[in-house]
């Protein structure tokens, strides 16, 4: 009983029974984490297409109702209450889709076949009325979790609130750090749940806090490692949403993030024989989320002829050869029909835009047919202003919180127009001549569109593509944002040779009765001259793909474009999410010279592999391909700031959560303890009471009788123990001097200053003589003096 | 003190009880008398030199002790000895079945000279009181000595008496017929502070007492080494020994334990008694502070008579959950 017992009651604070109260309130803690964490997905998601007042409102009344119903209704009713909520909801959600009650009710395949198309990972933005439909999603488990957790039924409350978040984790909707929170705030409410109706001790939650910390590194260090760091296969193929801009081009994903830095690729990705130059369009975005841009809806197979824009059309056939691998099907504006091998894997979107749903390999070739539109300036300025509802319920589309600045800078572009094509025009103008073109921008924070309308001074084309859509929007123009390539080197009459340099986003405005119209607002100039010189740079350094037989022996001047012309777009983005410094850092790269001005100053700090090889030098900021370079759009002052990794809210979770892991284990093995006595055991001031300072001197005797011979026993009192000790040959009879003086002090009402000072000095010399050489030497040395 | 006296004037017991009118002993001395006290009853009691301290310090911590043992160990002989060596009153009750409460307590009786009721005082009215085998009592003359002992009054005929000062009852229980008895109910026991076994002298102790007891009985020479005054001096001294409040929450704890531990803890008045007793004891030890070493004394004999254990197992008993307790609880 001696060791185990003795350290038991020294510890005895540890055993103690912590207040139910206090486990409960943990536990409803963690059931609202694991609440909130779903809830701000879905906050996140309706904010992009407004009504997050609305959803906090419906989460607030659920709430309540949860609250008050929770001692008045069993948990059957409630269950059922839940599922009410749901019907209700997703009623509500099929009436406002226009899909209907009893269509939805008679079609529950195609409901299941959605149902498993969001938990694969279609993300919640790509639905039609996502606002709507998280109005209905949310209720059912804010309600059932909350019943169930004042009811005490935490493990089930965990539940009904986990598969609400299971289901948007699998959506891909909830990030690492929301799913991290939930995660912990689901183990909390189960384990301080467990620990409320076992009646436990802090010991307990200790076990609970190593848990917690070993669950979220471990989680995270498994999902960190796909998604750590992005290869340079993901920024040619595309295959992820990293925000590269000939991503987007060469594979028009069904999500977009704008990017902070891009390069440019110089290699071959396709030939196009057209009856006539166009912008090659191989993906079309409605949905802004103020970072990105989002296509709504599903693709279908194709299933025969598009309908073309009810505009007059000319009809242009094209035969596209794919130079590379690709996962696009680039067309002039608007494909109507496709022929050729690629035909059966060929799927349209709702916006009318061809996609393969298979990456196509070098050598493929098809024939599309496109109904191009062929308006003149008057014809769309005379084009009347009645949008249908179609039209304006998807591509009127802001995310919450545009500013009034923003609306009030567009306005003022906008003053003097007259009707929606001089508007456009108006805004396209502006953005060509207020705006310089650059590959080095950081990405703003917030929403893009405002960023670099209000604050930025130079961009490339998405921002300007992006921030042109959201203008029109603004003036209640339907448009919509489309990515794809300019027309390329023009290598015959009818030939072009298009490059990865040549990846372009525009503009699209919608005209009643015509259709969808392109505008640039990207200035043509500069970016002419900053492509052609990287094109240049290739061909000297015999890059390999950059020509096609037919190419090489063309002037690689500029492409002899008319001013209205299709512009030249074409870059391609880099390691994106690397780039994550502020906009006001503006810094550049070490080895770059401060570069406000766009023409010639990204190439030329470019390795000699330059994007041939993309990722490899990702992480490196030396590496040269000026992925860490930024510049700020308002001074245009270099400060040569270098980048540190990013310090993500998930970092910061997962440094608290291994502190919190740390600590709870010391404590829980008693490193803690041990530490600070043995600190404690070598030196005390005196500042507190002498009654304060005897007792601490006497710990420290305590701690050396317990080296020196064993712990003192649970029902073993001070004097008891020192008398037992003192039959031993080692006994140091200080130790018994000391041990009077704690007593007259503990028990005795108190004793004075030099008691305690000779306590004190006692267990000094005690502790000295305890240590190795130096404390030997020490003490000779005082005692010698 | 007349009767006429009594009559005219309301007793105020409140009043006539009140501590502060002695002057506490110092320590030393109280220490010193509690010790000549303890040499001289020894010279009589062999080999219970810890039982005759543990009734010394009963008396100055203003208790009560209860002797459970078997007839003929020196219960009779202890009780004398020590009134005689503080030189007060010693009174002995023999309790029989047929006892009445105011055998006990007194009675008023007709004087026919005067015309008038004059109390005669019982065997209560004395410093030290041995109550032989109270448990052959019944109930109502055992409740008239426990009253006595809790408020240090009789109340006879309306009328409340206060007792003198210092009162002390020795008792003792029959433990060898346990079908002639009433057994003592529980919340009575409880006031006694301690509890106390004797037991059987070891071999030469008996020895030695044989050699002095044979012939001329040694009490018959015992002489007073104090007086009463001085005794309730000492009384006062052991009040004001210091009780810190570590030593309060040890005494808590250990009831505690007995609570947690047993069908019927030790009761609040236990956890007084146990102080009051160790009060004692620090005075015993001549120290005007209370360690935890002396609750740890006293505990083994004025906590397991309060306590019920309410076990199957007749080993564990109000003594082993003691034992036990000073075993497991901390001394902080």
């Amino acid at each position: 009983m001696s060791t185990t017992d003795a350290t038991a009651s020294r510890s005895v604070d540890v055993d103690r029974a912590i207040p139910d109260r206090a486990f409960r309130t943990g536990a409803l803690a963690g059931v609202l984490v694991l609440t909130a964490s779903y809830v701000s997905v879905l906050l996140e998601v309706t904010g992009v297409v407004g009504g997050t007042a609305r959803l906090l409102a419906v989460v607030a009344v659920v709430f309540a109702a949860a609250t008050l119903l929770a001692r008045a209704i069993a948990v059957r009713t409630a269950v059922g209450t839940a599922l009410l909520f749901g019907a209700v909801g997703f009623g509500y959600y099929f009436t406002v889709t226009g899909v209907g009650v009893g269509t939805a009710l008679g079609s529950l395949d195609r409901l299941a076949s959605d149902t498993i198309a969001i938990t694969t990972g279609m993300p919640l933005l790509r639905m039609m009325a996502v606002d709507s439909w998280a109005l209905a999603f949310a209720p059912g488990p804010v309600f059932l979790s909350w019943y169930l957790a004042v009811r005490r039924r935490y493990v089930l409350g965990v539940l009904a609130g986990g598969i609400a978040l299971a289901f948007l984790v699998l959506s891909g909707d909830a990030g690492v750090a929301t799913t991290l929170a939930g995660t912990v705030g689901g183990i909390a409410a189960v384990g301080f749940g467990e620990l409320e109706l076992r009646r436990g001790t802090i010991a307990q939650a200790d076990v609970l806090a190593v848990l917690f910390a070993a669950m979220v590194v471990l989680s995270l260090s498994v999902s960190l490692v796909p998604g750590g760091t992005p290869g340079p296969t993901v920024l040619i193929e595309g295959q992820g949403t990293d925000g590269s801009l000939e991503a987007n081009s060469a594979t028009a994903p069904e999500e977009t993030t704008i990017a902070g830095n891009v390069s440019l690729s110089p290699e071959v990705r396709f030939t196009v024989r057209s009856e006539r130059e166009s912008y090659w369009r191989t993906g079309v975005y409605d949905r802004f989320t103020g970072e990105g841009w989002v296509r709504t809806g599903q693709q279908e197979a194709f299933d025969g002829r598009l309908e073309a824009p009810p505009g007059e059309t000319e009809t242009v056939n094209q035969t596209v050869t794919v130079e590379d691998d690709a996962r696009v099907l680039p067309a002039a504006a608007s494909p109507v029909e496709i022929e050729g091998d690629v035909r059966e894997i060929t799927e349209r979107t709702d916006h009318g835009q061809f996609h393969p749903s298979e990456a196509l390999i070098e050598g493929d070739r098809y024939n599309v047919e496109s109904a191009v539109l062929n308006a003149s300036s008057e014809e769309l300025a005379n084009a009347s202003t009645d949008y249908p509802e179609e039209v304006t319920a998807q591509y009127l589309q802001q995310p919450e919180g545009v500013s009034a600045e923003f609306e009030d800078a567009t306005a003022e572009v906008v003053a003097d127009a007259d009707d929606p094509h001089e508007a456009a025009s108006a805004i396209e103008e502006h953005l060509r001549t207020e705006k310089g073109y650059s590959l080095n921008v950081t990405r703003p924070d917030g929403n893009v569109a405002e960023g670099f309308l209000l604050e930025m001074e130079e961009g490339y084309c998405v921002y300007f593509a992006t921030t042109m859509t959201q203008m029109l929007r603004t003036e209640g123009i339907p448009a919509r944002y489309v990515t794809g390539y300019t027309s390329g080197q023009q290598v015959d009459d009818n030939e072009w040779v298009v490059r990865g340099l040549n990846a372009h986003a525009w503009v699209e405005a919608y005209f009643p009765g015509h259709g969808w119209v392109a505008f640039d607002p990207t200035p043509g100039g500069d970016r002419d001259d900053v492509h052609y010189d990287r094109l240049e740079d290739a061909r000297e350094n015999n890059e390999s793909g950059v020509d096609t037989g037919a190419s090489e022996d063309v002037a690689a001047g500029p492409e002899g474009n008319t001013s209205d012309g299709p512009d030249l777009d074409r870059v391609e983005v880099e390691n994106a999410p690397i780039n994550v410094s502020e906009p006001a850092g503006g810094g550049v790269g070490p080895t770059e010279p401060p570069s406000e001005i766009p023409d010639g100053a990204l190439p030329n700090d470019r390795g000699p592999n330059g994007s041939a090889e993309p990722g490899i030098d990702s992480l490196d900021p030396e590496g040269g391909n000026g992925s860490a370079n930024a510049t700020d759009g308002d001074d245009g002052e270099g400060d040569g700031e270098r980048e540190f990794p990013p310090s993500s809210p998930e970092t910061a979770i997962v440094g608290i959560a291994v502190l919190v892991g740390l600590a709870a284990g010391a404590h829980r093995t008693g490193a803690t303890a041990r530490v600070s006595r043995s600190a404690r055991l070598q030196y005390q001031g005196r500042t507190a009471g002498p009654d304060a300072d005897v007792e601490r001197a006497y710990r420290r005797l305590e701690i050396l009788l317990e080296r020196r011979h064993r712990p003192r026993e649970a029902g073993e009192s001070t004097r008891q123990y020192v008398e037992a000790l003192s039959g031993t040959p080692s006994f140091d009879p200080r130790a018994r001097r000391v041990e009077e003086l704690y007593e007259r002090s503990t028990y005795g009402g108190g004793i004075d200053r030099a008691a305690a000072n000779e306590a004190i000095d006692l267990v000094d010399r005690m502790a000295r003589e305890e240590l190795p050489a130096i404390g030997r030497l020490y003490t000779a040395g005082r005692n010698g003096r | 003190m007349t009767d006429a006296n009594t009559r005219d004037r309301p007793h105020d017991p409140i009043q006539e009880d009140r501590p502060t009118a002695v002057e506490p002993l110092p320590t030393e001395e109280a220490a010193d008398l509690c010790r000549a006290v303890t040499d001289n009853v020894a010279g009589v009691i062999v080999g219970h030199d810890e039982a005759v301290e543990h009734v010394v310090t009963a008396i100055l911590a203003r208790g009560h002790v209860l002797l459970d043992d078997v007839p003929g160990v020196g219960k009779t002989m202890l009780a004398r000895s020590l009134a005689r060596s503080i030189d007060c009153r010693f009174r002995r009750v023999q309790f029989t079945p047929d006892l009445l409460p105011s055998d006990v307590t007194g009675v008023n009786v007709f004087n026919q000279k005067t015309r008038e009721f004059e109390f005669q005082p019982g065997p209560v009215f004395a410093n030290v009181v041995l109550g032989d085998e109270i448990n052959r009592a019944p109930p109502k003359t055992q409740s008239a000595l426990l009253e006595a002992m809790e408020e240090a009054q009789v109340t006879v005929d309306g009328e409340t008496r206060a007792l003198p000062r210092p009162f002390t009852v020795i008792a003792t229980q029959n433990a060898v017929e346990p079908d002639r008895t009433y057994e003592l109910p529980f919340a009575e026991v409880d006031r006694f502070v301690k509890k106390l076994r004797l037991g059987y002298p070891d071999p030469d102790e008996e020895s030695e007492m044989l050699a002095r007891t044979v012939g001329h009985h040694p009490i018959e020479d015992l002489e007073p080494v104090t007086d009463l005054e001085s005794v309730r001096r000492a009384r006062e001294t052991a009040t004001r020994v210091r009780v810190e409040a570590p030593v309060r929450e040890y005494a808590t704890r250990l009831a505690g334990y007995t609570r947690d531990h047993a069908r019927l803890g030790v009761s609040p008045r236990g956890t007084i008694s146990l102080l009051r007793a160790a009060q004692a004891r620090a005075v015993l030890s001549g120290r005007d502070y209370v360690i935890p070493d002396d609750v740890q004394y006293e505990a083994p004999v004025v906590l397991p008579h309060r306590i019920r254990a309410g076990s199957d197992d007749p080993e564990v008993d109000g003594t082993a959950i003691v034992e036990r307790a000073l075993e497991r609880v901390a001394v902080e």
